[in-house]
Formats: C-alpha cells, structure tokens, sequence
C-alpha cells in the first residue's frame, strides 16, 4: 500500500513538472510581456530599418472596435499601420478592454497587459500611479498640441507631460424630441420642466455636479489644483440645493435612473434626456424625426440665467512603458489618433472625432451628434478633474442626490446639508 | 359529542386554510422575481425600463439575438467556456472532496486532528482575498493567456474544494465501521472499501457534492474577472452577463440578460433533475449489513 502511494505520489510529481515545463515553453514563444530597461533602444531602430524587423504589439481596445459588423475598426487600422511601415513587420495581438476598464484591468499587471490601449481620461490617476502608462515625446506631441484644442489637451496631461493621444471627447448632453419642445425651450431647464418632463439621472454624480458648478461652485479651481480642494460651500452652492429641492418636487421632472428616461422617450411620456453619444442609436431609433441633440441648457437661479457645465473628459490611446517595442508603440498609438484613423471611427462608428482638421469638415460638423457634443465640451463642461483627491467626490455627491430626491433634505435644512457634504467631499480620510 | 367533532373539523380546516394562505403569498414572494426574470427575457420592449410592470408583448428575438449576436458579447462562446469549466470543475473537485473525507472519516494518522483545524481556518478566509497572489502565480506559470486560462480557471474552482470536505466527512461518520471491517476481513484493501462500500452509501452527499462543485464557474465573476482579463474568448458567462449591464449595452442588451440568466439555470436544472433520484436512494438499504 505504502508502494502504491509513493508511486502515485511520483506520478503526480511528474505531471505537475511536465505541465509547467510544457507551459513555460509555452510562454516563451508568445511571450508577450516586454522586459522594461530596454525601451525605444535607438541601436534597434537602424536595424530595423534595414531587415523589417519581426515584432509582437499587443492592442487593447473596446470589443465594438473589433467587431465585423461595426467596422472592425481596430484590426483594419493596425494592418493599414504595418503596410505604412515596412521597417516593421508586426504581429498583432488584440484584447478586449474597453475605455472605462483599461484603468483596473491595465493597472492590475501592467507588464502582462497591452503595448497600446485605449483608455477615458478619468484613469490617468490610476494609470500613471501604477508605471501603466508612458510619457510621450518628440514629435508625437507637437502633433497632439497643433491638431486638438487646448482643453484636450490638458484632459491627457500631467504636470506638463502628456500621457496619450487624444481620439475623442467624453461627455454628456441633452437630447429632446422637437415635438415636445421647441429650439428655444431647451436654453433653458426650468422652461422645459415648465412645458414637458424631463429626465435627468440626479442621483448619478457624473451629472450632479452640472448645477453645483452652474452658480459659481469649483473642483480645484480649474481642475487641475489638488490643494484647493472642492468648493460646494456657502451661499451660492445652497441656492443650488434649494433650485434642486423644488426641481425635484416639480412633476415634470423625472430622476432618470434604470434606464426610466429612454423608456420615457420611447412612448412619448418624456420629452428630453440626458445621456451621451453611447445612447445615440437608440434616442434616434426611439424619436426618429424628432430627434434633437444640443448642449446643456442653463437654470434660472434668484432670477438669474446660469449655465449648467458637464463634466467632459477625453478617451486617449496609451502607451505601455513595459512594452519593449516603444518607437513601434508610439508610432500605432500616434496612428490610432491620427485624423485619418478618427475619421473611419466616425464612419464605423459615429465616434466623435477631435482633430481640430477634422472637425472642420462639411460631413463632420454639420451632424447632430458632433454638434451637440463638442458644442458641450466647448461651452457648456469643465473639465472632469482627475486629481486623486477627487475619489471622494463621488459618493458624497451621490448622497447628497438621494437625500434632495427622497425629501431628506428640504428647504429647513438646506444650508446645513450642503455644509456637510462640502465637508464630505474634502475629507481626505484622515 | 358529534357537534364536538365537527367543530374539531372546522377548526382544523380554518387552520388549515391560514396556513395554505401564508404559504401561497410566501411562495409568490419567493418564486415571483424569478418569474419576473423568466418574463423579461421573452418581453419585446427594448430597454431597461418599462412604465408597465408586466410586459406588454412577447418574442422569443431576445434567445435568438442572445444567441446569434456574437460579434460585441459573444454569448455561445461564454456559455461553451462555462460549461466545459463547470465539467471539469465538477469531476475533479468531487474527487478531491470525497477523497479528503474518507481520508479524515477513515484513517488514522498524526496530523489529523491538527490537519482539520487548519483547513478549518483556512476556510474562515474568503477566497478572493488571494485573489491577486492567484493571479500572479497562474502567470508565473504560464497560465494567465490565450488557451491556458481555462485551465487556469479549472485549477483556481478545484483546487482548494478539498478543504470542504466537513459536511461529506459527517456523512461518512454515519456510515457503521463495521462495514468496513467485515469488507476488510473479505481482504478488501482501503480503496476496495472506499469504491465498493462507502461511495455506494454515500449517493446523496456525492449528489450535493457534484452540483455545488457544478454550480461554483456559472456563478463566480470575481476570479472569472481577474483572470480573464482581455482574453474574450474565454470570458464565462458571469463576465458576459455583467458586461451586458455596463452603460454603452444595457438599453439593447437588458431583455437579452434576462434570457441568458435564464439559459444558464437549463443545464443545471439538467443536472439537477437528473441526480435528484440519488437523494432518496441514498440511505435505504445500508444499514441492513
């Protein structure tokens, strides 16, 4: 018995090795995770040149970008890079990462994780924190600065130093059925809750800074000062709850949550949503004719106009500084930003473009969609802060939204209610 | 003394009435979401939201959308990966388990004792604690791309169910030592014993073993997640699923995550229906010898 347990023992011992062994092997063929300390060798690059040198990238990007029915956007734009590039002679490796995860899912092991991706803005934090995304340089970045407006670029810098390449903006507007509201109506919200419903998703703090920010409230001043803190205080951020405590109460408006404002659209019930280019398909299948898409409209506040400001950032293309391959990687990533890589994500996919060039173009700019988004990110948003200390914004604002839409904080209490979430929002944790 | 008798019938009766009440309006508590799911799945309004509760149409375009519709979630493909995991799963962690019971049932050894004090703190400890040392070590095996992640997948559900062989180990206590001794002095070796005597008496705890183990890959996200990372081809399904509900699918994909929570329950249901009988055969008949 004993004989048959060590040789069973045995047994098991050689398999487990002959499965590591079988696996290492393995891994050395499609090993795809550089060794960093070797990065953009120039003595490789002439080299290159000379033979077509045989490399592997791996490409991150969202599954709509890959996918055959809508344009296999992704694919097609790399093929097209390694035609433009005989120096290089690249194998492609895709993965499925969309915008919003490339944050975590980079971060979790940025040596094991694409040579270029996409990423929204909002990550960079998180990106830059874990060695997950590289500096540019050279001539990469005189050609990010001379084709985007200066708001993007700043959505993709820190410190000075830009950490992607731009290729569309990321923000949310109104759309509204003509039907129900005229063009002059949506200038105004109070107008339109005066006429019709609308939905807006209070309690989502992506939006709840809009009316925060509309009466004179800041995020570190512009965004970008982590020392001033949030200010959400005083008179003027008070008004502001008090304008959404009698908002909410009015029936006309609907707190857009599950989805409530696109069923409303939908049957007719609502007459204006707020939501971004990724609702774009279906608002225009639901109002049809009716379809309208404008930036942000202003509030009335003591008698006053105020312009409602969304929080707008940026999708980029990263670069992984673990990637051994950097000059190939930049050059993709360059490419996917490139207006002629922006221009097929629009036609593919209505994704909408920031080249500056590009912009200008009678096709691009006379299309709803691109008119009410960049009209948005031009004049009616700020830019979302991605400093660390905005982490504890966003519960504190999703609080304070509960609190104004279940009649928790009311008229009585509104000064002392806006206080403690302004202290909420600055609370470091300590 | 007739009147007494039926005033005992009605009394029992009106009892008998409130307690079917309170079980038909807790039945419907209970039963109803899933109901509700099973409903949504074959509504023909898009969207996440309706006005109405109940859905005003049916289709059966959700399934066929589910399961044509592969090119952004590939449904098939994830359900495919699930099902051959969950297989795998299935066999080796009940192996593992009836294995380690018998071995703390039945033998003696130094360790024991001990041995079943850590594994019983061992699994105080949440599984995802580990979950990115996990990680690491599938990578430094080479498990962590392409093809090897469903094995790695299989790796992380089996490996430790050994450390869950308390409840098939109580069970295996119940089972009479003189069995064993009488197959013993037969000349049946440990194993003999094992295979001929102690699993044929053991069918239901085998049964609740093979689908708790079977269940473990359909419902776990957080490993799937972490491990999978931008492999798609071998998302399962608890990605799939999740990923349906992010903000760019939710409006066309709502009405198709209902029926694809409908259509993981099928082959657990399958498995289910199938080894249920096991449950009452169980015990009948053992004790006998």
């Amino acid at each position: 018995m004993k004989k048959s347990k060590k040789a069973l023992a045995l047994l098991m011992a050689a398999t487990m090795t002959m499965g590591l062994a079988a696996c290492g092997s393995k891994e050395n063929d499609t090993d795809v995770t550089p060794t960093p300390g070797n990065q953009g060798n120039p003595g490789n690059q002439g080299d290159s040149v000379v033979h077509g040198e045989d490399i592997t990238l791996t490409v991150w990007g969202p599954s709509e970008d890959q996918s055959a029915e809508q344009g296999n956007w992704l694919p097609t734009m790399c093929e097209k890079f390694n035609e433009a590039h005989p120096e290089w002679n690249i194998t492609f490796k895709y993965g499925v990462c969309g915008e919003g995860d490339a944050g975590a899912m980079v971060s979790q092991d940025p040596t094991a994780s694409a040579d270029v991706y996409m990423y929204a803005n909002d990550q960079i934090m998180t990106l830059i924190n874990a060695n997950a995304v590289a500096k540019l340089g050279g001539t990469t970045v005189d050609e990010i600065k001379k084709s985007n407006s200066e708001a993007i670029v700043n959505s993709v810098s820190v410190d000075g130093n830009i950490y992607g390449v731009p290729f569309t903006t990321n923000t949310w507007f109104m759309y509204y059925n003509k039907s129900i509201f005229s063009e002059e109506d949506v200038k105004n919200l109070d107008t339109m809750v005066s006429k019709g419903k609308v939905a807006f998703p209070l309690n989502n703090s992506w939006y709840f800074a809009s009316f925060y920010v509309a009466n004179g409230c800041t995020l570190f001043e512009d965004g970008f000062n982590e020392a001033a803190g949030i200010d959400f205080a005083g008179d003027k951020a008070v008004a502001v709850t008090n304008y959404l405590i009698d908002l909410v109460a009015n029936p006309n408006f609907v707190n857009d949550a599950d989805g409530a404002g696109m069923a409303g659209l939908r049957d007719g019930s609502i007459g204006a949503m707020f939501s971004g280019s990724w609702d774009y398909n279906s608002v225009k299948e639901a109002l049809g004719d009716n379809f309208g898409a404008v930036e942000l409209p202003t509030i009335t506040i003591d008698g006053q106009a105020k312009q409602m400001k969304a929080f707008a950032g940026s999708k980029a293309i990263g670069v992984n500084p673990n990637c051994k391959n950097q000059q190939a990687a930049v050059a993709l990533a360059a490419f996917l930003g490139s207006p002629e890589a922006q221009q097929a994500h629009y036609t593919s996919r209505s994704v909408v473009p920031c080249n500056t060039e590009l912009l200008a173009q009678d096709s691009v700019k006379n299309d709803a969609l691109v008119i009410a988004q960049n009209n948005t990110f031009d004049n009616t948003s700020i830019i979302q802060p991605f400093v660390s200390a905005m982490g504890v914004y966003w519960d504190a604002a999703v609080n304070m939204a509960n609190g104004i839409i279940n009649g928790d904080v009311t008229h009585d209490n509104a000064a002392e209610m806006t206080d403690s979430m302004n202290a909420a929002m600055n609370n470091n944790g300590l | 003394m007739k009147k007494q008798t039926t005033s005992y019938k009605a009394k029992k009766r009106t009892v008998n009435i409130l307690i079917h009440v309170l079980l038909a309006v807790l039945a419907v508590i209970w039963i109803f979401p899933i109901t509700w799911v099973v409903m949504i799945s074959f509504r023909a309004e898009k969207g996440s939201y309706t006005s109405s509760f109940l859905p005003k149409s049916f289709t059966l375009d959700n399934y066929k959308k589910l399961f044509t519709d592969t090119s952004i979630l590939n449904f098939p493909k994830m359900f495919m990966n699930t099902l051959i995991i969950a297989i795998f799963v299935c066999i080796i962690s009940t192996l593992f388990v009836l294995a380690v019971s018998y071995c703390m049932s039945r033998l003696r050894f130094k360790m024991r004792k001990k041995y079943m004090n850590i594994a019983m703190i061992l699994g105080l400890f949440p599984g995802f604690m580990s979950m990115i040392a996990v990680y690491y070590i599938l990578k430094a095996v080479g498990l962590s791309e392409g093809s090897m992640v469903r094995v790695a997948l299989i790796m992380v559900y089996s490996a430790g169910s050994g450390l869950g062989f308390y409840i098939a180990k109580g069970f295996f206590d119940t089972i009479p030592k003189a069995l064993d001794e009488a197959a013993f002095l037969d000349g049946a070796t440990k194993f003999q014993v094992f295979t001929k005597v102690t699993i044929p008496l053991s069918k239901p705890i085998i049964v609740y073993t093979v689908l708790t183990s079977f269940l473990g890959p359909w419902l776990d996200f957080i490993f799937a997640k972490v491990i999978c990372r931008a492999n798609a081809d071998y998302y399962t399904v608890a990605i799939g699923l999740w990923r349906m509900l992010e903000k760019e699918y939710i409006d066309n994909w709502y009405t198709c995550f209902a029926a694809g929570a409908v259509c993981i329950s099928i082959p657990i249901a399958i498995l289910f229906i199938y080894m249920q009988r096991y449950y009452v055969e169980g015990l009948t008949g053992a004790v006998k010898g």
